[in-house]
């Protein structure tokens, strides 16, 4: 999508009042009106505290909320830094916004947040998500200060979460993406990153990948970084609110759009992990990301009964994705009663393996593939939290480190089946 | 007469401030003096400004550059006698040019008779003339001004066995306004040289009058009745006359020494000043803006004088912390250049003696609501020497030309007061009055050009004034008005070309004259209007409508 498009005149000509800039924050938003004016308070009094010499501009790029939240967006100003003689920050703290077509993808905004920044010449810039309403400006500083003060490309947060919370990532994304590209960053969907004026250029300079900017931007803008040989780090934010129960549609929508994503990324960056045969860690500045004692409430019986329905009824659609040894073990243990019940590490990496291969031939239709691997997930959540009921987060952590170790271990399994005819 | 024998002249006035001993010697003894001051008046006339501001000339030990003052009504030897003081007061007004001199209210040097007498013993009549007290502990949490010298206001006598009050230096005592005799005598000498044709005062030091348990000693309303009391009695008797206040301040508290117009005439706006330097250096309006919309509204007949610099530091205490580390940062990197919380360093040296800049800083001087003061030397741009201790680097010879001692004095050189300033870039074989006056593209005669351009207009000096506030930040652009005339004034802060959109719909179907040139540009319209500015320019227009 050339840049011309990104930025309509209105836009273009409020990014010519402010000029170049040292740090810029992008936030895009749809409907958060709730949690818009804390963000956009927190963002700003971290420009005020941490970067108060910088030129600074905050950048809302709105999908076509209907509850005021660009307006809300523009109105927020954080309480002066000085309260004494009304003097605040040194500078002027610019805040600019524009707008996409009703709920665009997220994508579109980040594409968008990028072209300013490189328009902007800013140096170090994050892309900040108001959907947790957890910003502080101890966090924005913490996503920031690695580009502006020590030189990194790319910065992943790092969050403590609640012991059930993030298990997409923590069963699918995290290991999947560390085995194939051989860098272990754990949050790649969480909405919230850093980035250097440099890694802009390079994105926006990139032309392929528009679905996997579209499915999956976080990962396809760091796999610009580490195909870039640009460095990458993790920084630790703090506490990541669990996200709100959400309906059985929504978790559908949320897999189906995690492992969507994470296959376009495959699919487009082919030459970068499928000769890659090891992996390395990603640096993590500040606490290491940390597991609460806490628990959201779960409904494991319902999870259960959705995996053991999901695998006798769309048993003919897992026959054209799975390969019939995984198929046959995953129905073997789907009548397996608590607390026997397991779902193998390398059962499912098989699985999820095998789903990539049939996925990027195209078995069947893309969306079918993935709708029928659901109850697949869901019978490994239950395995998850079965196991960990009662583990402590060292358990945990040591848990995810053997998944982690078993997708590098059956990774050529994964190229067998991607580069398999049928 | 002066041009202008309206009794607000003061609004309307240039002023020039000079120290006696630096401007020029005419007795060869290596320091400068009145007549000297006298034969270079004809330099001033042409330069434009309209009023002189005198640093303190009387008899003084010299140890704070005679702000420590030992005899009030005389003048001191080095710069010659009472005579020659009233021979220049008379040039200078047969030239127009009105005379404002020093008079340090506060305190007195400690070898001034007063204090000679208080000190003797606890019994003297002129005891009570200063604050004396037996222990160190009256007044406590009273900041010090002269932080990288004073760790105290109180002082040991060892003569009187007691400790004196002292806001500046040591050896400044305070005078004690609490006995009405010190008010009288002070209104003696006031009287002795308003008689002599002076046309005002600068009251040094103004804030510290009065001292009070429990309180800053500073601002407080005993030290405001004496401001009155003064002005009261001069209003009487020598109507026309002016009264300046020091009064290191915020606006709001300096805005109280106003009064109901019944305490001084004009106050320096210093907050403003370091503001102006930093929005040159931020690229951003956002300083300035920001201390004018705290400044309260003053009487009518009050004026605001703004400057870049003067004698002393640019004084850094009406700032945040974070506003005096970048200021220090961007403008004094080598501590040498710090002193107290200020910057001992001239005009040109802090502009990197890049001449647009310097242009800058004088178009925001010459324009903003104010009457502006210019510090001698910075109208050629004279450099500095920070290496010769307190505020002497800023107090160096006046350069007049390349020869001899910069034509400052005909003694040896190793007899001048202070050093001249010889380095190749701010020399004064460099920088000088006589090169300049050759070049119609000098600093000098663009000096001349805007004091011209600003006196073609009483909007500058009695005008309000009101922000536009276009999206670019880098510019910042005001109206100043005064009935129906208008003045658009659009600045550049920027080191970089920048276009910018004003909303001049207010004015629309008036026509921008350009002021310096008298061009004329495109008639005000509906649509917001488009101007195209080069590295930190800066445009007058006067909005005519025809």
């Amino acid at each position: 999508m050339p840049e011309d498009v990104l930025l309509d005149d209105d836009f273009l000509r409020q990014l010519m009042n402010v000029g170049e800039v040292d740090i810029l924050v992008g936030v895009p938003s749809h409907n958060n009106a709730k949690t818009i004016a804390r963000t956009m308070e927190a963002i700003e009094s971290s420009f005020q505290r941490n970067f108060w010499r910088e030129r600074g501009v905050i950048v809302n790029v709105d999908a076509g909320s209907r509850d005021g939240t660009a307006q809300l967006a523009m109105e927020a100003h954080a309480a002066p830094r000085d309260g004494e003689r009304g003097l605040n920050s040194l500078r002027t703290v610019h805040r600019i916004a524009t707008h996409h077509g009703n709920g665009a993808f997220p994508g579109a905004a980040f594409r968008t947040i990028m072209a300013a920044a490189d328009l902007a010449r800013a140096k170090a810039c994050a892309i900040i998500s108001p959907d947790s309403g957890n910003v502080t400006s101890e966090s924005v500083a913490n996503l920031l200060h690695p580009i502006h003060r020590d030189g990194f490309d790319f910065v992943a947060p790092l969050y403590r979460r609640s012991r059930f919370d993030g298990l997409l990532a923590r069963n699918v994304l995290y290991p999947f993406y560390r085995a194939a590209f051989g860098y272990g960053i754990r949050e790649l969907h969480s909405g919230e990153f850093g980035f250097s004026g440099r890694l802009a250029a390079v994105c926006l300079a990139e032309d392929g990948g528009r679905d996997a900017l579209r499915a999956w931007p976080e990962g396809w803008i760091a796999t610009s970084a580490v195909s870039s040989q640009m460095r990458c780090c993790q920084a630790f934010l703090g506490a990541r609110p669990p996200a709100p129960a959400v309906s059985g549609t929504d978790v559908v929508a949320a897999i189906r759009g995690a492992i969507d994503g994470l296959f376009c990324l495959l699919e487009s960056r082919q030459s970068l992990w499928m000769p890659r045969t090891t992996a390395e860690p990603v640096q993590a500045l500040g606490p290491d990301h940390d597991i609460a004692p806490d628990s959201p409430r779960i409904n494991r019986k319902r999870i259960l009964d959705m995996f053991r329905s999901g695998v006798s009824e769309l048993r003919p659609v897992l026959q054209s994705i799975l390969a019939p040894q995984t198929l046959a073990e995953i129905e073997r243990l789907a009548p397996e009663a608590d607390p026997q019940f397991r779902f193998p590490d390398e059962v499912w990496v098989k699985s999820l393996y095998e789903l990539a291969g049939s996925y990027h031939r195209s078995v069947i239709s893309r969306d079918h593939m993935i709708q029928a691997f659901v109850p697949l997930y869901r019978g490994r959540i239950y395995s998850f939290l079965l196991r960990h009921q009662e583990s402590s987060a060292e358990e945990i952590e040591a848990d995810s480190e053997s998944l982690c170790l078993a997708f590098e271990r059956l990774k050529p399994y994964l190229l067998d089946r991607w580069t398999a005819k049928s | 007469m002066a041009e202008n024998s309206d009794a607000q002249w003061y609004k309307d006035a240039i002023i020039y401030q000079l120290h006696v001993r630096t401007f020029h010697d005419s007795s060869g003894d290596g320091i400068g003096d009145f007549p000297g001051v006298t034969q270079k008046l004809d330099y001033l006339k042409d330069l434009g400004v309209n009023a002189i501001w005198l640093l303190p000339f009387f008899p003084s030990p010299l140890r704070d550059d005679g702000y420590d003052i030992a005899d009030y009504t005389s003048v001191h030897p080095n710069y010659g006698t009472l005579a020659d003081f009233q021979a220049l007061l008379a040039a200078a007004h047969e030239r127009g040019i009105r005379i404002i001199i020093e008079m340090v209210l506060n305190h007195t040097s400690d070898q001034h008779p007063w204090f000679q007498e208080a000190r003797s013993s606890r019994d003297n009549p002129k005891r009570d003339w200063y604050v004396w007290s037996d222990s160190d502990l009256r007044y406590r949490g009273v900041r010090i001004i002269f932080l990288d010298t004073e760790i105290s206001n109180w002082a040991w006598d060892p003569i009187s066995k007691s400790y004196y009050w002292h806001r500046f230096f040591s050896h400044q005592p305070d005078l004690n306004y609490d006995n009405p005799a010190v008010l009288e005598a002070m209104w003696g000498i006031m009287k002795f040289w308003l008689s002599t044709g002076v046309d005002g005062f600068r009251l040094d030091a103004a804030p510290y009058l009065i001292e009070r348990e429990g309180t800053s000693c500073e601002n407080l309303p005993e030290t405001h009745a004496i401001i009155r009391e003064l002005r009261n009695r001069l209003d009487r008797e020598y109507p026309g006359r002016m009264l300046l206040a020091e009064a290191n301040q915020w606006p709001a508290d300096v805005s109280a020494y106003f009064g109901q117009s019944d305490e001084f005439h004009m106050a320096f706006h210093f907050p403003l000043m370091p503001r102006m330097f930093m929005a040159v250096r931020l690229e951003d309006r956002k300083p300035i803006i920001e201390i004018l919309e705290q400044t309260p509204q003053i009487p009518e007949s009050c004026q605001w004088c703004i400057f870049l610099r003067n004698h002393d530091e640019l004084t850094l205490e009406m700032v945040t912390d974070v506003e005096r580390d970048y200021m220090y940062d961007e403008y004094a990197k080598d501590k040498t250049m710090r002193l107290n919380l200020g910057i001992r360093r001239r005009l040109a040296p802090m502009m990197e003696n890049d001449r647009r800049r310097i242009e800058l800083l004088n178009c925001l001087l010459m324009s903003m609501p104010g009457t502006p003061i210019i510090y001698y030397g910075d109208e050629i741009g004279m450099g500095d020497n920070v290496y010769l201790g307190d505020r002497n680097g800023v107090r160096t010879p006046m350069q007049w030309s390349g020869g001899w001692n910069a034509g400052f004095s005909i003694a040896d050189p190793e007899r001048l007061y202070s050093p001249l300033i010889s380095n190749p870039l701010y020399g004064y074989q460099a920088i000088n009055v006589e090169s300049q006056k050759r070049s119609q593209h000098s600093l000098l005669s663009w000096m001349k050009r805007i004091i011209q351009v600003r006196k073609s207009s009483r909007v500058f000096g009695r005008g309000s004034i009101e922000f536009l506030r276009p999206s670019n930040h880098r510019v910042l652009a005001y109206i100043r008005q005064l009935g129906e005339e208008k003045i658009l004034i659009v600045n550049n802060l920027s080191n970089s070309a920048q276009a910018v959109e004003l909303d001049l719909r207010n004015h629309k179907g008036s026509i921008p004259i350009e002021m310096w040139s008298r061009n004329l540009f495109p008639r005000v319209g509906e649509l917001p209007y488009l101007l195209t500015m080069g590295p930190y320019e800066s445009f007058w227009f006067r909005l005519r409508r025809i």
